[in-house]
């Protein structure tokens, strides 16, 4: 049989990528429940640390009643066709609420949750759920260096919806809504810093007096 | 072991080291051995993706159209590391956030699709899947010792566990958490194997 002839070539490929797909589909498919609990538990643990929520123990079932006792969540459409949830601290004060907001970073997605007071005056915490950004550059958005920046910015609600949040050189450099960029990571800096004001001006248009908290599924009665 | 069992072996791991001596997947090399355990997981990835496409391109290697045998190969490659992915993903999420995107370099990484092209594309299954281990435990083999000493020097741990009395004595060397602390390791690591195993360079 020739192996150089188009027929052979294109055959064998396709039965070779017929083969890898399947046994890669094949793992994924038998990890899917460890990949998904795993996925809960990284949720859980960044919600508790952007509330500041105390859980007693590390096990997943400790995140969840941390939140279940503390928190109380809505839905609300996410500005983009589908619905969201947005989370409140009704034993804080004063009262905060915290939300997801993701948009594309420099290589692919990048997932965070903010908490803030419920006014939206001012940001509680930052974090991050899930990123792809270069390691030793855009990555370090997860560093404290840069996290701790934003517990207590204060959002300029006067200044153009893309510069309320403001990440990188802006002038005043003090100003209150001002935090500094990761070095050498200018367009994962940029990209969020658009992603997180589009989301403060989806928030501010919430009419937040009709939204309706109820306990999280699975909290006590 | 037979005698040619042997060699092969001895061959990945000291006489041909994929890292010292071929200076192949320094990348990863200096990327994640600032910790022993991603440095464990790592290796794991490489000796499992290195030994499997050994094994599947042997088999092979008879099938394989020549002018396309570098594709079938990388789909090899990707296949198997996005197998371990998932899996260290499942196992292990939160080392899989440090050291995910090196385990993805994987299907870039020379040493595998250097053994798959100069070894197993003309060897049977046996030996390759040999060689494909030894150049996979070679490479952990220098991984290893590197995190070794980056990990207590710059943490003052060894697999997370404090080192003993390390208030008393012990001081960061904020150098070896950085990149170039690996260079500086892997640097003195290939002095010290080049000068024990008596290689000599030739000039041209």
């Amino acid at each position: 049989m020739n192996r150089n002839a188009p027929g052979y070539v294109l055959g064998f490929m396709a039965l070779l990528c017929a083969v890898f797909g399947a046994g890669v589909a094949t793992v994924h498919y038998a990890t899917r429940d460890m990949l998904a609990a795993n996925e809960r538990l990284n949720h859980n643990r960044v919600v508790c640390s952007a509330f500041g929520l105390p859980v007693e123990g590390r096990a997943p079932a400790d995140y969840a009643r941390a939140m279940e006792q503390a928190l109380v969540v809505a839905t609300v459409p996410d500005g983009r066709g589908g619905a969201r949830s947005v989370y409140r601290r009704a034993d804080a004060d004063p009262p905060v609420v915290g939300f997801t907001f993701w948009g594309m970073g420099f290589w692919d997605r990048i997932e965070g949750f903010a908490v803030m007071t419920a006014d939206l005056e001012t940001l509680v915490r930052l974090r991050f759920l899930d990123h792809k950004e270069t390691p030793g550059l855009g990555a370090r958005i997860e560093e404290a260096a840069f996290l701790d920046q934003f517990e207590g910015l204060r959002p300029d609600w006067t200044a153009a919806p893309d510069r309320r949040v403001m990440i990188g050189p802006a002038a005043p450099t003090q100003a209150g809504n001002r935090v500094d960029a990761v070095t050498g990571a200018t367009q994962t800096s940029s990209a969020l810093m658009r992603f997180l004001n589009e989301e403060l001006e989806r928030l501010r248009a919430l009419d937040w007096t009709s939204l309706e908290f109820e306990p999280l599924p699975g909290s006590e009665p | 072991m037979s005698v040619r069992a042997r060699d092969i072996f001895k061959a990945g791991l000291i006489g041909d080291n994929p890292v010292y001596r071929q200076v192949l997947g320094i990348c990863s090399a200096l990327a994640v051995t600032n910790l022993l355990a991603n440095t464990l997981f790592m290796c794991f990835g490489v000796v499992f993706t290195a030994t499997l496409t050994n094994v599947t391109v042997s088999l092979l290697r008879r099938h394989i159209p020549k002018r396309v045998r570098m594709i079938a190969q990388v789909l090899i490659i990707a296949s198997y590391v996005m197998m371990v992915d998932t899996l260290i993903r499942a196992l292990n999420p939160d080392i899989h956030r440090f050291i995910g995107p090196y385990v993805g370099l994987i299907i870039t990484n020379c040493i595998i699709m250097g053994r798959a092209e100069a070894f197993a594309a003309q060897n049977p299954p046996w030996p390759s899947l040999l060689d494909g281990l030894a150049c996979g435990l070679g490479y952990s083999l220098v991984l290893i010792a590197i995190a070794l000493v980056r990990e207590p020097m710059g943490f003052g741990t060894l697999l997370g566990i404090p080192l003993p009395a390390r208030e008393l004595w012990w001081h960061s060397w904020t150098i070896m958490l950085m990149p170039p602390g690996a260079f500086f390791m892997l640097a003195i690591l290939t002095w010290i194997a080049r000068s024990r195993t008596g290689a000599k360079e030739t000039s041209a």
